[in-house]
């Protein structure tokens, strides 16, 4: 599991489905706790009728589950990023992490991250004097 | 509505489940944290 790496970037985690407490009790006592060694470490959502789903816009009525996606939202309450997955791959968590670690680089920086930015390479100034140029300093993959 | 990236995030407040207990969790008490919420279909499914 990859929360305490989340832990350490300083982002709480929020899981949600339609299902109620009890049904997230049982699955956590029942399935969740042999992959995670004991109890989830987060908090998962019981969003009976699909309320906060509405709210993000990923609640499929005629199904009556929500979407897998997910959102980082940021300090200032802001979304930094909004993502929809098929209904039958998972997502990547790994890829998360890394979009993570792009944006509070970002925030803290100004930069500019390039596609396929890890943490370590260079960023973009972003401004008129690059324009051009980026070239010299990215090198695509 | 499907969110727009730069903007508000919605307010939310919904029943959690967490640590054998059902509690309220509101997006004020969120305010001034990253914090990522992922939704998936249901439980008893990969998420």
């Amino acid at each position: 599991m990859r929360y305490p790496e989340l832990q350490r970037l300083g982002v709480e985690v929020i899981g949600a489905s339609v299902d109620n407490v009890y049904t997230h009790k049982i699955w956590e006592q029942t399935e969740l706790s042999k992959m995670t060694g004991g109890t989830l470490p987060f908090p998962l959502a019981a969003d009976r009728g699909g309320h906060l789903g509405s709210l993000y816009g990923v609640y499929d009525q005629q199904q009556g589950v929500n979407q897998r996606s997910h959102f980082l939202v940021d300090p200032s309450g802001k979304v930094q990023l909004a993502c929809l997955f098929p209904s039958a791959v998972g997502r990547g968590v790994e890829e998360l992490v890394r979009l993570i670690k792009a944006c509070q680089e970002q925030q803290a920086t100004g930069g500019q991250m390039p596609a396929n930015w890890q943490p370590g390479v260079a960023t973009l100034p972003g401004d008129m004097a690059s324009t051009g140029y980026v070239w010299k300093i990215w090198k695509a993959r | 509505m499907f969110p727009t990236v730069g903007g508000d995030a919605p307010a939310f407040s919904t029943e959690v489940y967490f640590q054998g207990q059902s509690t309220q969790l509101s997006s004020d008490q969120l305010q001034g944290k990253w914090y990522v919420l992922y939704f998936y279909s249901g439980d008893f499914t990969f998420v």
